[in-house]
């Protein structure tokens, strides 16, 4: 066993050759500045890696997988969740400089930048072009798009554009062994482009991205609603979005933090004021734009709007949006630290989060502003305190994870846009049960055996003791008949005996079961969809047939924004036969080969707890996993149809490595769907 | 319920608020600094600030520092991070590294070396700050332990010769302009002249620099009796010559003092001596004190004669110093009042006109300097907020020939000495300016900073010949007197 100094000291010239003698850094200087990040953890690495070509990326990681090295790739540091920092010791991975944007074309909508490129500087190099990447979190002004893709962040856009994950269109990764990838969500298979974005550096390291552009809108109409209570805002709020309107950022704030923004300037909204929203739209028809804000307001107004106003012209848009903008920079300006919480609750339970939120500050002796992305139930205490005060920290910190709990209860998730880091890690033993931390683990291993890639991150590790929750799988609602797969399940397991999971038998045809394999015929998990108006969400059970369970959307008024496809649900999310179901799919209920039973995702439109399964399992043919229920996000119908159609190809499927990876650890007898990854690739 | 709930965290708020008020009226107030965590030894006090008076009130040097909360949204404005990409050489780095210093988490200051001699102290990271973390002067505390405030011999002798006896180091530098001006700019060099005057920038500057001047701005104005101050019983305004326009740019003083007597009426020279800036960073804070008292002595004196009268110089640099007297005087009640007193009366020429106090312009004049634009002097925008000013009335000398300069509040590199003590990194700041006033096709550059002159014209006339950087006055000026 080397100490660590040695390991370093070892291979410190071949890395030189490899970057250059001045770019592997270990002076005590930068050990000590790469030692933290925007968030709380602290740990010092052995060196740090500068790079000046995305080529020289592969062949360093390379010889850090070799020497069994730990290392993860760091860019602007703003991260509020701990994930650059090393706990381990290892190198630091600095891509910073790799920040061109290689090509932006407009014809077919994708910019190809390298990981550095700062969120802001490629709106500025898009705008001229009359284009936008449409994530922009708070931070955009320095994150850089590497570091969105690790977290999958989000802002206030994506409530009408989605977050990093759904803007993204392909990504070239460097593998924790050091070789190359390319992976697009529209290849055929599971999804690893998607369970790459979000992974922290966990899983690779994204060295090129093809990111999805879009046109400006033509028209943007903002406008303020201010409310005497928060239940009315929200209700405000709920409303809008059952009216069929997706605002571009339905932001909300309360007084605390309105009276923060509006430190001794004047607050132009009326006294009473418990909560303002800050309500924008965008298209490309201001007329039409013009009837939408009239139903906004009117919508506004039948739920007891004090106050609506709509900004004339560009200066008072940007004094609409200051309160908004404002109410950080105030909490910044009042404690020497902030701590940005990360909570996501189904939209319609965000005044009961925000009740127990402000009690749990209160209980702690806390201040702080509470600031919201109210569209999709996402919401951010800004906890002030000072750093040095070790007693407030702890406070701090307790509440934090009080807040957390409370969002789980009320059937939400841990993080949706800060990601999991080292400061999350506990919270993930309260939202998921031991399953799926173990599926989770899972894929860690199939992509990095060595636990060399950024360790000890997103999964909870031994000291995050199990605290007493049980997690969601005690939750899941599970019907007789999925119990029966599961326990037909366990019972094949056990035997050995092979399965061939069907549906309809709409695109799985019976000449294609391999021979010696048992049909598992889902058809009877077709029980009623639970849909939730309010929420705008519906969980259905896999073999429903997607006609009929869009014909019971449809007579309650609601609809998937999907194309009419046929087959059963569970069919259609197995085979990809569509790429764009991963927007409307929340979450899913598998069971595993041995009939472990999983839940990933749920009923918020933003998760970044973990990795993400629910997408990845798209296109996974019922060999990784069976789904036995999912969760989709609702729109209210419309008169347009969603264009698009099925992707014929959708079976001619050639299994990548780490396919072959991730099935071996998932299915390691290969009992599902053998005949997708053929046996000797297996062993 | 809910009402009792948004009472209770708002009295929380409150509560903060005050804490934090009184926290900064009152320096560290609980959060004691352990004496083994300081940065430097007690007998060493008087070279450094007692106190930072920042955006949020005075705070010692480590509550300054621990304001800053990682956010890190200064990292894209710092110059030297957006060149190389490095934390170390970034703002939020330099801030942490200062913080660990204090905390004794970092054992050895020599270790900071290269994080704080990188700095530019532009300011753009307080400017972009939420808390205005003042990393320019928490830079500046750090130097000055680790520099062993300024005792290296040349700097010592310069700033000795410039504050006690300032008629030999005119008459230095005039021996090093001729040794120029006869055409051995080599033998100057070789000779040490300007280092040994602590300007090390005019060694590079000469090739920048046309023609240097043998008879220094001070001297002209002294004889000029327009501007003594006998007999006079009301003045508008007092020029304060920095060292730049007095030693170098002759013609910018000059200029400056022209527009004065002619859009402000009567006025004075106020006979000053430098700044103190020179002596402040290179570390000799009791120099940069004894400076600015002569400067307050003299300004009283006058005052006690004239009424109250703006200071106007005519270098962002030095006016932003002059700016923040009191900072230098923070454990000296008695002088404090009358820094404060002082700094309250400083102008920059840059902010001192309005459009409407100048003359209309014919479209002749509008043409005659070809595209313009106006570059930010750092000390001028971050160190003093001045942005808009010179715009209204540059955009009302050039109508559609104005071009706003992208990236404008990008530093230039020249940073007084930086050029010369950083030229790899300075080079690739300069280079990025350069770039941008390429990019608008700009003729006319103007800058409100002596070094910003000397650097983007030394880079312009290399790379961009067909663009020169003009200091403000001396475009203004030069309007002025085609108008006649």
């Amino acid at each position: 066993m080397f100490n660590k100094k040695e390991r370093i000291t070892r291979i410190k010239p071949e890395l030189e050759a490899l970057v250059g003698a001045e770019n592997v850094r270990t002076d005590e200087a930068e050990i000590l500045l790469y030692s933290y990040d925007a968030g709380m953890a602290r740990a010092r690495p052995e060196a740090v890696i500068i790079f000046n070509a995305i080529e020289e990326v592969a062949p360093v990681v390379k010889v850090l997988y070799r020497e069994g090295i730990p290392f993860l790739p760091r860019l602007a540091g703003t991260n509020l969740s701990g994930g650059t920092i090393p706990l381990k010791g290892g190198a630091i991975l600095n891509l910073a400089r790799l920040k061109k944007i290689r090509q932006i074309d407009t014809g077919a909508r994708i910019a190809l930048v390298e990981p550095g490129v700062v969120n802001l500087a490629l709106q500025t190099a898009l705008e001229p072009f009359g284009f936008f990447y449409a994530p922009d979190p708070s931070s955009q002004k320095v994150s850089t798009i590497g570091g969105n893709i690790g977290e999958n962040a989000g802002g206030p856009l994506c409530l009408k554009y989605g977050v990093t994950s759904d803007n993204v269109e392909r990504l070239e990764i460097v593998t924790p062994d050091g070789s190359v990838k390319t992976w697009s969500f529209r290849d055929n298979g599971p999804d690893l482009m998607s369970l790459m974005t979000g992974s922290e550096g966990t899983l690779g390291i994204v060295t090129r991205a093809w990111l999805k552009i879009l046109p400006l809108p033509r028209c943007i109409k903002t406008a303020s609603a201010a409310f005497t209570s928060m239940d009315t805002a929200i209700a405000a709020v709920t409303a809008i979005i059952s009216a069929g309107i997706v605002p571009r950022a339905l932001e909300a704030m309360d007084r605390i933090s309105l009276e923060a923004a509006f430190n001794g300037r004047h607050n132009p909204f009326p006294a009473k004021t418990e909560a303002v929203l800050i309500i924008e739209l965008d298209g490309p028809d201001s007329a039409r734009l013009k009837r939408e804000m009239t139903a906004v307001e009117a919508v506004c107004a039948a739920n007891y709007c004090a106050n609506f106003r709509a900004a004339a012209d560009e200066a008072e848009r940007e004094l609409l949006w200051a309160a908004r903008k404002g109410a950080y920079p105030a909490m910044a300006r009042l404690a020497p630290d902030v701590l940005v919480e990360d909570g996501v609750v189904p939209r319609p339970k965000l005044p009961e989060a925000l009740r127990q939120t402000r009690e749990i500050l209160s209980k702690y002796k806390l201040t702080a502003g509470l600031l919201f992305h109210a569209g999709d139930g996402n919401l951010h205490p800004n906890i002030i305190f000072d750093r040095r005060d070790m007693q407030e920290v702890k406070r701090v910190k307790k509440a934090g994870h009080e807040i957390l709990k409370a969002c789980i209860d009320l059937g939400g998730t841990v993080s949706g846009e800060h990601g999991i880091g080292v400061e999350k890690r506990v919270a993930m033993n309260w939202l998921y049960g031991p399953s799926e931390l173990d599926f989770f683990g899972r894929i860690k291993k199939a992509f990095d055996p060595k636990d060399l890639a950024n360790p000890d991150k997103i999964l909870p590790v031994a000291e995050d003791k199990p605290a007493g929750s049980a997690g969601l799988s005690d939750k899941a609602s599970l019907s007789p008949e999925a119990r029966e797969v599961i326990d037909e399940l366990r019972l094949r397991a056990r035997s050995g005996t092979r399965t061939a999971v069907t549906g309809l038998g709409t695109r799985l045809k019976p000449e294609r079961i391999m021979e010696g394999a048992l049909p598992l015929n889902l058809r009877a998990l077709a029980g009623e969809p639970q849909i939730d108006r309010e929420n705008l969400t519906a969980r259905v059970e896999a073999g429903l047939p997607m006609e009929e369970f869009r014909r019971r959307l449809r007579a309650a008024g609601l609809d998937l924004e999907l194309p009419d496809l046929k087959g059963s649900v569970g069919g259609l999310i197995a085979t990809k036969a569509c790429a764009d179901i991963r927007e409307v799919l929340l979450g899913l209920e598998i069971a595993s080969a041995d009939g472990t039973l999983m839940e990933f995702g749920g009923k918020t439109v933003k998760n970044v707890a973990g990795y993400d399964v629910v997408r990845l399992l798209c296109g996974s043919m019922g060999a990784y996993a069976v789904i036995l229920a999912a969760t989709f996000a609702l729109s209210v119908r419309s008169k347009h149809q969603a264009a698009g159609g099925e992707n014929e190809q959708w079976d001619s499927f050639e299994p990548d490595e780490y396919h072959l990876r991730l099935k071996k650890e998932f299915d390691p007898q290969n009992l599902l769907n053998p005949w997708i990854y053929r046996e000797p690739a297996l062993k | 319920m809910i009402k009792h709930d948004h009472k209770r965290a708002d009295d929380a708020l409150d509560k903060a608020r005050r804490e934090f008020t009184s926290a900064s009226a009152g320096s560290s107030a609980g959060h004691p600094v352990s004496a083994t965590n300081e940065l430097y030894p007690h007998e060493a006090a008087p070279g450094h600030l007692a106190a930072l008076l920042t955006d949020l009130g005075e705070k010692t040097l480590y509550d300054a520092a621990a304001q800053c909360n990682r956010c890190g949204y200064c990292e894209t404005v710092c110059p030297t991070y957006t060149l190389t990409g490095r934390e170390t050489l970034s703002a939020r780095g330099r801030n942490q590294f200062m913080r660990m210093l204090v905390e004794g988490r970092a054992k050895d200051p020599a270790d900071a070396e290269e994080a704080l001699s990188t700095c530019l102290l532009c300011g753009a990271c307080t400017s972009a700050c939420y808390a205005k973390v003042p990393t320019p002067d928490i830079v500046l505390e750090g130097r000055r332990s680790l520099d062993g405030y300024g005792e290296n011999f040349v700097s010592r002798a310069a700033v000795f010769t410039l504050l006690n006896t300032p008629w030999l180091f005119a008459f230095w530098l005039k021996l090093a302009y001729l040794v120029k001006r006869t055409g051995l700019p080599r033998l100057a060099g070789a000779m040490g002249l300007y280092h040994l005057l602590g300007m090390p920038g005019l060694a590079e500057a000469e090739g920048s620099i046309d023609k240097v001047p043998l008879r220094f701005a001070a001297e002209l104005l002294r004889k000029d009796p327009d501007l003594r101050p006998e007999g006079k019983v009301k003045v508008n305004w007092a020029y304060f010559a920095p060292c730049g326009p007095n030693f170098l740019f002759t013609d910018v003083a000059m200029a400056t003092v022209r527009l004065l007597k002619k859009y402000s009426g009567d006025g004075i020279f106020i006979e000053n001596q430098c700044c103190g800036l020179l002596a402040h960073n290179y570390g000799r804070l009791e120099d940069a004190r004894e400076f600015a008292r002569r400067n307050i002595v003299r300004y009283e004196e006058l005052k006690a004669v004239h009424g109250s009268f703006p200071v106007l110089a005519d270098c962002a640099s030095c006016a932003a110093f002059m700016k923040s007297y009191e900072q230098l005087f923070t454990a000296d009640d008695a002088w404090r009042a009358r820094a404060r007193a002082f700094a309250g009366a400083v102008r920059d020429i840059l902010e001192f006109f309005r459009p409407e106090d100048l003359p209309p312009t014919t479209k002749a004049q509008q043409t005659e300097h070809g595209v313009v634009t106006y570059h930010d002097s750092c000390r001028a925008c971050h160190g003093q907020g001045i942005r808009r000013e010179p715009r209204a009335v540059i955009r009302k000398f050039t109508g559609k020939r104005y071009v706003e300069l992208p990236e404008s509040e990008w530093c230039c590199g020249g940073a007084g000495a930086y050029a010369f003590t950083q030229p790899e990194i300075s080079a690739r700041v300069l280079d990025r300016k350069l770039r941008n006033i390429a990019s608008i096709q700009a003729e006319t550059v103007i800058v409100g900073a002596t070094s910003c002159l000397i650097q983007i014209n030394a880079g312009l006339r290399a790379a961009y010949p067909g663009a020169k950087a003009v200091h403000y006055s001396v475009f203004l000026d030069s309007n002025n007197a085609a108008g006649h």
